[in-house]
């Protein structure tokens, strides 16, 4: 138990809330069976107060309690996760072991959660928690993942009309959000004048966890309440003070917020800023701000990313490649055809939607392309070459032959979708001109025909 | 204040000097707060006890609402009776008294109905400790798969009445032939069938609610009603529905499927706030018979009102025997069918998250056909995560059915703009998908138009017509006329004498756009869970 122990006293004295998170890691197994054997069940309270109480010199004896319950509840949970482990070997791994885990754990989250709301334990072991609570999030998966299995259906219970009911299948989960909520308050609600002594430093370490568990749970509306709280937080701390780790992160998660609100412009705003300070090395994260950061550009500034930027991610190159080469040449039936390919991770990812609407930027190129096809108008006497104008009055049989060409054959474009289409142009202010239907042409605009592509 | 106050209990609530003794010179123990550990009998009861102590610790909620209660005087002699030694009844403490007593008080007290209970004829609370134990008995004796009776514990006041119920209920079964049986008891089959004349639901309903006593309805029955809705007496404190007793542990009823032995073929939908009592719920045989009768009379008259109460308490009655099957799934596609035709996109979407649910349970059905209807649904409501979601759910396989594909090509045709397409889509809508695409067909056509109205100078009215998918240039006009476009369209007469209409939709574009924006502003989001 002393050894087991050792590691907890150096990273306190330390004060080094990642170095204390570790000694309340599960894993490696071979660590987590020593410290299980050093006690038992009947013992574990007297045993670890002996460890600890020899361990810490000259705290508070209020804090040495706090200690105690921690690592009694650690040791808890680590007996329920080695009957969890054995059972797996022994190939009888229920549900009720993942779940026993699971709330032993939460026990050791609620004890932190104590003991940091009364003042005992210091203002930094809060990054510990934050640690311990992501472990909770991990369990508390796995338990829902056991109880799926062992059962798929609900039947309704209580007396609601209804033959199956509504009741999430990530009830574990969801409570763990809710711990994770009190724990965010637990933040929030410090009082303390000081800042540097102030759990408002965690604020976005744990707002993080939430998002990403509301993700999870698909309950993303309850990150915008997460977000309001923050920014209606008068005394919050300088931001740019701020781990840059939390900060990308929670730029990240606003900016993919704003995305599927489609707000693209603070989506853009957002992620452009999780992007800039996000730390070069980290390929995956970087990877992906791109995959939100790219369709938001496709929106917002009808901007396809460089082929530097695609080169650099090979990922994002298979997945965005075809269909930005498709969209640069005006290539319906390419775009399409990616378009397709790509559903599944787009949909996977939820950029299919807004992925869609790049479609107008292929069209609009494939229809510039016609306009320049068409030439310049005749010079007039006192013109030069310098001035001369290109040919506005296009006939709508061109464009459609355009289109026809474009999609590949292999739907058929009707006349009348050609205008439908042209309309559309016309209406998101792609193109500027107007339909004449009695002179089947297209009038364009003399200048800024294509506003933004220089004809 | 004539009452011996000399406690220092008596001081919080008890400030109206109107009030009378609430106590004779019985010595009867009245307070439900502090029982005295060491009693034996209620009669030596220490008078420095008496009823006003209750008021000071109101019964209703011991401690979380500490409001003012004053006990009327019927109540306090209810709580004296209760405490009477000739009342007792061998075999229930007085502990399981007490608590009985606190919930029965506390049920009218939540709900500010005190006064209108008659508390001289309600059962004391050991009376219906003993019905209710004993109706526990019998039903486990009855029903092996009932057999816990905590389930039934959890309402202090439903209980007793439906207990009392039952055994009316048993007589009922018993003598089929009885007059004072109602209608849907009588076994023949014919009989049993309401031919609904359209007002006769509405009467049932006024039954219910206002409690009126008709002869159809035995008193049970009506008394039953009546303390379901709460609306009696007092009609502005009814209970909310979320406020109605609920069971403490779904463990119970999850394990306890009620089995139906009501054989009428309709039955008015209520909420259920206690577990449902077997002589209520018909077996799926009945149901099935029921669903019959429903389809054919859905066809000859068309009744939505009474339909869906009717296809509701189908419903419950499938809920509360656990059949999930493909009967299940059939009631749920009918519902569903009839809730589209009607527009009641609430009770359709009800039907189809259940429908969704079932499916995935492999049970037969017309799983196509739905997830057409879910992408329309969310077409109409505009729900990007849902649809997002549903997109992620659909297989290859699914999106070459072609309901689904149809469904899908409206999807795209409205998200890139293809208002073309999105007409020519809606006329060849398979199967009931016209009555979903009816419910977004304004706003797409508004949308349409301030497109149009951007890219052309004036068009003719025959193209809108054709454009919009219109029955023909009337009903365009008319359209265009009852949002406010009368003004811009322009009436020539041809060399051939007859009258063409075009539309100047250029001076009519920021009209059309502010239309456009206000119907998509309206997205009617109800039934959304």
């Amino acid at each position: 138990m002393e050894g087991a122990l050792a590691g907890f006293q150096q990273a306190y004295y330390k004060h080094d809330a990642l170095e204390l998170a570790s000694c309340l890691k599960t894993a490696p197994v071979d660590r987590l069976y020593d410290f299980w054997r050093s006690t038992n069940e009947a013992r574990v309270e007297q045993n670890v107060k002996n460890a600890i109480t020899y361990g810490l010199g000259g705290i508070e004896r209020s804090e040495v309690q706090g200690w105690i319950d921690v690592f009694a509840d650690f040791w808890r949970a680590s007996n329920k996760i080695i009957k969890a482990d054995q059972a797996q070997n022994q190939g009888r791994l229920s549900e009720r072991h993942s779940v026993e885990v699971y709330d032993a754990w939460k026990d050791l989250v609620s004890t932190f959660q104590k003991y940091i709301g009364n003042g005992t334990l210091p203002h930094w072991i809060i990054f510990t928690l934050y640690f311990v609570a992501n472990d909770l999030r991990k369990f508390a998966i796995k338990a829902d993942t056991q109880l799926a299995k062992a059962k798929p259906v609900t039947f309704s219970a209580g007396f609601s009309d209804d033959v199956v009911t509504t009741t999430p299948k990530n009830q574990k989960l969801e409570e763990a959000a809710r711990v994770f909520s009190r724990i965010f308050a637990l933040c929030m609600s410090d009082r303390n004048p000081n800042l540097s002594e102030s759990r408002k430093w965690a604020v976005y370490c744990i707002a993080n966890l939430q998002f990403k568990t509301y993700f999870k749970l698909k309950t993303i509306t309850l990150c915008k309440n997460l977000i309001k709280s923050i920014e209606a937080q008068a005394d919050m701390p300088p931001w740019n003070l701020y781990p840059k780790a939390h900060r990308v992160t929670y730029m990240y998660y606003c900016g993919v917020i704003a995305f599927l609100q489609e707000d693209y412009n603070k989506a853009e705003t957002a992620l452009f800023n999780a992007w800039a300070y996000c730390y070069k090395g980290s390929t995956k994260n970087r990877e992906l701000i791109l995959t939100y950061l790219i369709p938001c550009r496709l929106i917002t500034k009808s901007e396809i990313p460089s082929a530097q930027i695609l080169e650099e991610f090979p990922h994002l190159q298979n997945l965005f490649g075809d269909l930005v080469s498709s969209i640069k040449k005006g290539d319906l039936a390419g775009f399409d055809k990616a378009f397709a390919e790509g559903e599944p991770e787009f949909v996977r990812r939820r950029v299919f939607l807004t992925l869609e609407r790049s479609r107008d930027i292929a069209l609009r190129n494939l229809l510039r392309k016609v306009f320049r096809a068409a030439g310049y108008e005749d010079l007039k006497e006192g013109q030069t070459e310098k001035d001369r104008i290109r040919k506005t009055r296009i006939p709508l049989a061109h464009f459609a032959t355009a289109l026809r060409m474009g999609s590949g054959g292999g739907q058929r474009v009707d006349d009348e979708e050609v205008e439908c289409l042209l309309a559309n142009m016309i209406y998101k202010g792609l193109m500027k001109g107007y339909i004449s239907r009695e002179h089947a042409m297209v009038v364009l605009n003399k200048k800024g025909a294509f506003p933004g592509t220089g004809v | 204040m004539a009452l011996p106050t000399s406690t220092s209990t008596s001081t919080v609530a008890w400030s109206n000097p109107l009030q009378p003794p609430a106590y004779n010179s019985v010595a009867a123990r009245t307070t439900l707060a502090r029982p005295p550990p060491a009693q034996v009998g209620h009669s030596d009861t220490p008078m420095r006890d008496p009823a006003f102590d209750a008021s000071s610790q109101p019964v209703a909620a011991p401690s979380e609402k500490p409001q003012k209660v004053e006990w009327t005087p019927e109540v306090r002699e209810y709580v004296g009776r209760a405490f009477e030694a000739d009342n007792a009844i061998t075999g229930i403490s007085r502990e399981d008294t007490t608590k009985k007593l606190k919930d029965v008080i506390s049920f009218f007290a939540e709900r500010s109905q005190l006064e209108s209970v008659d508390w001289s004829t309600y059962p004391l609370p050991q009376e219906l400790l003993r019905d209710e134990r004993a109706a526990a008995w019998v039903q486990t004796q009855n029903n092996p798969l009932l057999s816990s009776p905590n389930g039934l514990a959890n309402s202090a006041f439903d209980n007793p009445q439906s207990k009392k119920r039952k055994s009316q209920d048993k007589t009922d079964l018993s003598e089929p032939a009885d007059m004072s049986v109602p209608p849907w008891r009588r076994t023949n089959l014919e009989s049993r069938i309401t031919y609904s004349n359209g007002h006769n639901d509405k009467r049932h309903k006024k039954n219910a609610l206002s409690g009126d006593v008709s002869s159809k309805f035995d008193q049970a029955d009506l008394e039953k009603r009546k303390q379901r809705f709460q609306l009696g007496k007092t009609g502005i404190s009814s209970t909310p529905p979320w406020n109605s007793p609920k069971p403490d542990s779904d463990a119970d009823m999850d394990n306890a499927p009620c089995v139906g032995t009501n054989m009428s073929l309709e039955k008015s939908y209520f909420r259920l706030t206690a577990p449902p009592k077997p002589e209520t719920v018909r077996p799926q045989h009945v149901l099935e018979k029921t669903l019959t009768m429903l389809r054919k009379k859905w066809k000859a008259e068309k009744n939505y009102g009474y339909m869906c109460n009717q296809f509701k308490s189908l419903r419950q009655d499938l809920t509360v025997q656990h059949i999930k099957n493909d009967f299940t799934v059939k009631v749920y596609e009918s519902h569903a069918r009839i809730a589209l035709e009607q527009g009641d996109m609430g009770e359709y979407n009800q039907c189809q998250t259940q429908l969704k649910a079932l499916y995935s349970q492999n049970l037969p059905g017309r799983p196509d056909e739905f997830t057409a209807y879910r992408v329309l649904y969310f077409v109409y409501t505009c729900n990007k995560t849902d649809m997002n979601d549903l997109l992620a759910e659909l297989t290859p396989a699914d999106k070459t059915k072609p309901e689904i594909k149809h469904a899908i090509d409206v999807r795209s045709s409205l998200a890139v703009g293809n208002y073309h397409k999105f007409f020519r889509l809606y006329n060849i809508a398979p199967n009931m998908g016209a009555y979903l695409m009816d419910m977004f067909i304004e706003r797409e056509r508004l949308h349409a138009l301030a497109n149009i109205s951007r890219a052309y100078m004036n068009v003719g009215l025959r193209f809108l017509t054709d454009e919009l998918q219109f029955g023909d240039d009337n009903e365009c006009r008319e359209f265009l006329e009852s949002h406010g476009a009368s003004q811009f369209i322009d009436k020539k007469i041809d060399d051939h004498g007859k009258p063409q209409f075009r539309v100047k939709v250029k001076e009519a574009a920021s009209m059309f756009e502010s239309l456009r924006q206000a119907a998509f502003a309206l997205v009617d989001i109800k039934g959304q869970k």
